[in-house]
């Protein structure tokens, strides 16, 4: 027998397929719970890979005989080791090719809604639980908070033949690094953003702020740029054909954005409750709410995109009915938890202000994401 | 701080520092320190977490120009 080796795509098809998945992790135990590949049918086991190096059989008392078991670690180098040691003992054994580290570049495409004249298709960078968006309407693109990971547009793009005409981001991203800038250098289109998010820039962008509504295809395409600060102050949310709500960081399937990551974590928290019980509650139950972010596979729905019904979401998150004003600074305000690794280093990145190598961004991405808070 | 022995694992990547340190660390007596040196950033949170495993101490680390270096002491 010989080790198979497997890279991030085959991992998600086999964990996608629905059979049950076995993963072990052989990272650290701190990386390990801190950051790991989930998934309904995946049955995770952490045994770090230092405890291989001793002939020791109860290290291997927890692994079964006659199911595939997937290597992981880190970049590739450790996972192999441990799959070959296996493979030798008569596991059948494969293991991620290049990691977490590939796990963490891993996108895939999910059509939301086909609706004839529009397409949307919500791209899932899983490993970081960023969300971003492809709306398609005869020939032309719009694509919302796009990853630095260029070339997953253009190809997606590419493929529904459309040409990318709009690029926006809901709000000045503290968790990953914007491809905004960077695809709009490569295709030739707009990059939109609220001018408030880009004080010091040092990077041209169409404000966002003097656009109420874009339209592009042939097909009207109406899409309305809400304000809504909170996250941030120059956050909004695009509502599709009053049917779909882009909503960024501000509202998430499990709760709200965090209010903290500008230091004034009381005074954005005013601005959230205007933006929830002003805005948001204005907006008719039945449309769907599409993040930018998720915190736990359960915010997957069984359509396989990341989304509830405005309504579903006041119904299971108790924050978005307390109209109290002081009980819900106080909630939003308090429960903020870590913060996401690097944010003041990808904040100025996304600003144009600092430049970096590709493998110093991916050293800072690295993790997994913490911008949206759980009130518990 | 000096080593009893000093293990040079600077441009290898994960596994091998680890296995590196591990195979010096059997040749050291009980109290015996092991000085390593290493360019992978890996290293820094893998070596602390083997050597409570295996029951050594480090007693101190540094990082300089990319290079991490650890001074373990053996169980």
């Amino acid at each position: 027998m010989a080790v198979t080796k497997m890279n991030a795509k085959q991992l998600h098809d086999k964990i996608d397929s629905g059979q049950p998945v076995l993963l072990l992790d052989v990272r650290n135990q701190d990386d390990y719970n801190d950051w790991k590949i989930e998934g309904k049918n995946i049955q995770s086991v952490n045994i770090p890979y230092f405890e291989f190096l001793d002939e020791n059989e109860t290290t291997y008392k927890d692994l079964p005989k006659d199911a595939e078991i997937i290597v992981i670690c880190a970049k590739g180098g450790s996972a192999l080791m441990v799959a070959e040691l296996l493979d030798e003992k008569g596991y059948k054994a494969s293991y991620l090719e290049k990691g977490m580290l590939e796990w963490s570049q891993f996108y895939h495409p999910v059509t939301v809604a086909d609706d004839g004249d529009m397409k949307l298709f919500q791209i899932n960078r899983l490993a970081k639980g960023c969300l971003s968006y492809m709306v398609v309407s005869e020939g032309e693109a719009m694509i919302v908070d796009p990853n630095r990971h260029v070339e997953e547009y253009t190809s997606l793009a590419e493929k529904e033949n459309a040409n990318i005409v709009h690029i926006m981001d809901t709000h000045l991203h503290a968790d990953h690094i914007s491809g905004g800038q960077a695809l709009a250098n490569q295709t030739g289109a707009r990059y939109y953003i609220s001018s408030s998010e880009m004080q010091g820039a040092d990077m041209s962008f169409e404000p966002l702020e003097e656009h109420t509504e874009i339209r592009f295809g042939a097909v009207r395409v109406k899409i309305l740029t809400i304000p809504t600060p909170g996250h941030t102050p120059g956050s909004v949310s695009f509502l599709i054909n009053d049917k779909y709500l882009l909503s960024g960081d501000t509202l998430f399937v499990g709760g709200l954005g965090r209010p903290d990551l500008g230091g004034k974590a009381k005074e954005w928290a005013q601005s959230l409750y205007e933006t929830v019980f002003k805005k948001i509650a204005l907006l008719p139950e039945d449309i769907i709410v599409l993040p930018a972010h998720y915190a736990d596979i359960q915010e997957i729905n069984e359509k396989g995109f990341v989304g509830a019904t405005l309504g579903e979401i006041r119904r299971s998150n108790e924050i978005m009915r307390t109209e109290n004003r002081e009980q819900f600074t106080e909630k939003v305000a308090g429960t903020v938890g870590a913060t996401p690794p690097n944010y003041e280093e990808i904040v100025d990145i996304n600003r144009g202000v600092i430049k970096v190598t590709s493998d110093k961004a991916t050293e800072l991405e690295i993790g997994p994401n913490r911008c949206a808070v759980h009130h518990g | 701080m000096n080593g009893d022995k000093v293990l040079d694992a600077k441009g290898l990547s994960c596994p091998m520092p680890v296995v590196r340190a591990k195979k010096a660390m059997d040749e050291l007596k009980s109290g015996q320190v092991l000085e390593l040196h290493t360019t992978d950033s890996g290293a820094t949170n893998d070596i602390p977490a083997w050597a409570k495993t295996a029951g050594h101490l480090v007693k101190e680390q540094s990082e300089e120009n990319g290079v991490y270096k650890f001074w373990i002491q053996k169980g």
